[in-house]
């Protein structure tokens, strides 16, 4: 008979998550055998998702205990650099410093978006109630930096792909923004499509994380889906402010100060 | 003199210099051709008489104004670079040869009416080119008088042409060259690279190698 939490959910002891570790080893076997040579890769992956989340479980467990919205507040701090750490990271075709802008731009749409869920929405009280808020913040953050990278990456590639027609507007007098707008436009929504079709599917193909969670954690099904609309509502919401300003805030770097489109081999 | 270009200087980053030391002098009414072998720094030279060069070091003067007394856009007005590549933009002929009148840089300015269009088109032998058509179905050769007829119609005093008849028939090449002359002999002046051959147009030859332009005699 497996053990119980408090919370009537079933325990994972230390045997079972080497039985889930099992699974990866047969995959791990299976790309050797197959020269797919993701072995490495996986070991590494599998090792820090045990770190991790470990890690991510003690600290969670220490700052509920702790109940201090200045230790809430800085989490939420980290999680955002290391957000816009990500988003730099994904997008090697964007120009250098957009660390800066990427930042501000989780910082406003991280903060935003989670404070409107646990403030106005699910009405946490207090209002720093890390149970809440560090998770919802969680689901925001990864999400958006998620779509922003995308929208970044696509921007700036695109960008390049395109630089003869961005020089032969700039010549005809356009602005970076009239050059490069169309480019601008297709990128951010290539951003949000992932986003989008994750909405539409929600449900239907797979039941998304957080309802997931609650379910297994004993709440009522229907419950746990009314959180899951808000969540994936503002989320969205989030992805799409993080993209267009991710993506406004940047795309002018990729041109002179006299508004010259930067091509590759021109950069310094 | 209407152009004139002394010492431009480019290296691209982690390169040897491209123009190392550039001299050229443009009067109005005329054209020069400025030949080479590829590579060797002809589009370069027109994208920094254009000023869409950033890191090009000189003195470049247009009407006797120097570069840093004429904000880039106003320049770009007057001189002209028609990139290589024909550029066309999704939707119709009319919508393309219309695109410099939807530029902030233009705003003010009358757009050319369908009637002009129609007249424009027509004086290049595109007479079978309707102003609806849509230009993702242009052939090479329209595409590019299209594009060269584009940047006419803005009227500047000095059009960079980047290889013009580059990649075209024979019948094309001949138009563009036909518009070419008009607009020289309408009173513009044309600066028009050239991979290897020259023809009867320019006034001047000059061959540009090892980031050195020389007059050809």
């Amino acid at each position: 008979m497996p053990e119980t939490t408090a919370g009537g959910v079933i325990a994972i002891s230390w045997l079972q998550l080497a039985l889930a570790t099992g699974f990866v080893v047969f995959v791990g076997v299976l790309s050797m055998r197959l020269a797919l040579g993701i072995e490495k890769d996986l070991a590494i992956a599998t090792v820090r998702t045990y770190i991790q989340l470990i890690a991510l479980g003690l600290v969670l467990r220490w700052v509920f205990g702790i109940d201090s919205p200045w230790i809430v507040l800085a989490i939420l701090a980290l999680m955002m650099a290391a957000a816009a750490q990500t988003i730099v990271k994904r997008a090697p075709d964007a120009p250098r410093g957009i660390l800066g802008s990427s930042m501000l731009t989780m910082l406003l749409t991280g903060f935003t978006v989670t404070f409107a869920v646990t403030g106005l929405i699910v009405q946490v009280d207090p209002w720093y109630r890390a149970q809440y808020v560090i998770p919802i913040a969680g689901m925001v953050l990864g999400n958006s930096m998620n779509g922003v990278a995308l929208a970044l990456e696509r921007t700036f590639a695109d960008m390049d792909t395109h630089a003869e027609e961005i020089l032969a507007l700039v010549a005809l007098g356009a602005s970076p923004w009239e050059a490069s707008g169309d480019i601008v436009r297709v990128a951010i929504r290539a951003g949000l499509i992932p986003t989008i079709n994750s909405m539409a599917a929600a449900g239907l193909v797979f039941i998304p994380g957080m309802m997931t969670g609650q379910v297994l954690a004993g709440a009522d099904p229907l419950h746990a889906a009314y959180y899951q609309i808000v969540v994936m509502l503002m989320v969205s919401a989030a992805t799409a402010l993080g993209s267009v300003m991710a993506v406004l805030l940047s795309f002018r770097r990729r041109f002179s100060a006299d508004g010259v489109y930067l091509e590759k081999g021109y950069r310094t | 003199m209407l152009l004139l270009a002394e010492d431009l200087r480019f290296t691209p980053p982690g390169c040897p210099p491209v123009l190392d030391g550039v001299h050229l002098v443009l009067y109005p009414h005329e054209l020069v051709d400025i030949t080479g072998p590829s590579g060797s720094g002809k589009t370069t030279l027109l994208r920094a008489l254009a000023r869409l060069l950033p890191g090009v070091t000189g003195t470049l003067l247009f009407a006797g104004a120097p570069a840093s007394e004429v904000v880039s856009g106003e320049w770009r007005r007057h001189v002209a670079l028609l990139p290589q590549r024909a550029t066309m933009r999704s939707g119709s002929v009319r919508e393309n040869l219309s695109l410099p009148w939807n530029l902030r840089v233009r705003g003010t300015e009358t757009r050319p009416t369908d009637a002009l269009l129609r007249e424009a088109l027509d004086g290049v032998g595109l007479a079978d080119v309707e102003l609806d058509r849509d230009a993702a179905k242009l052939s090479v050769g329209q595409a590019a008088r299209i594009s060269l007829l584009r940047v006419m119609l803005t009227a500047p005093d000095i059009l960079l042409l980047d290889e013009p008849d580059a990649n075209l028939d024979d019948a094309s090449a001949e138009q563009v060259r036909a518009m070419v002359e008009r607009f020289v002999d309408g009173g513009g002046s044309v600066v028009r690279v050239r991979h290897l051959r020259s023809d009867d147009l320019a006034a001047r030859r000059y061959r540009l190698a090892d980031g050195h332009l020389s007059e050809v005699l």
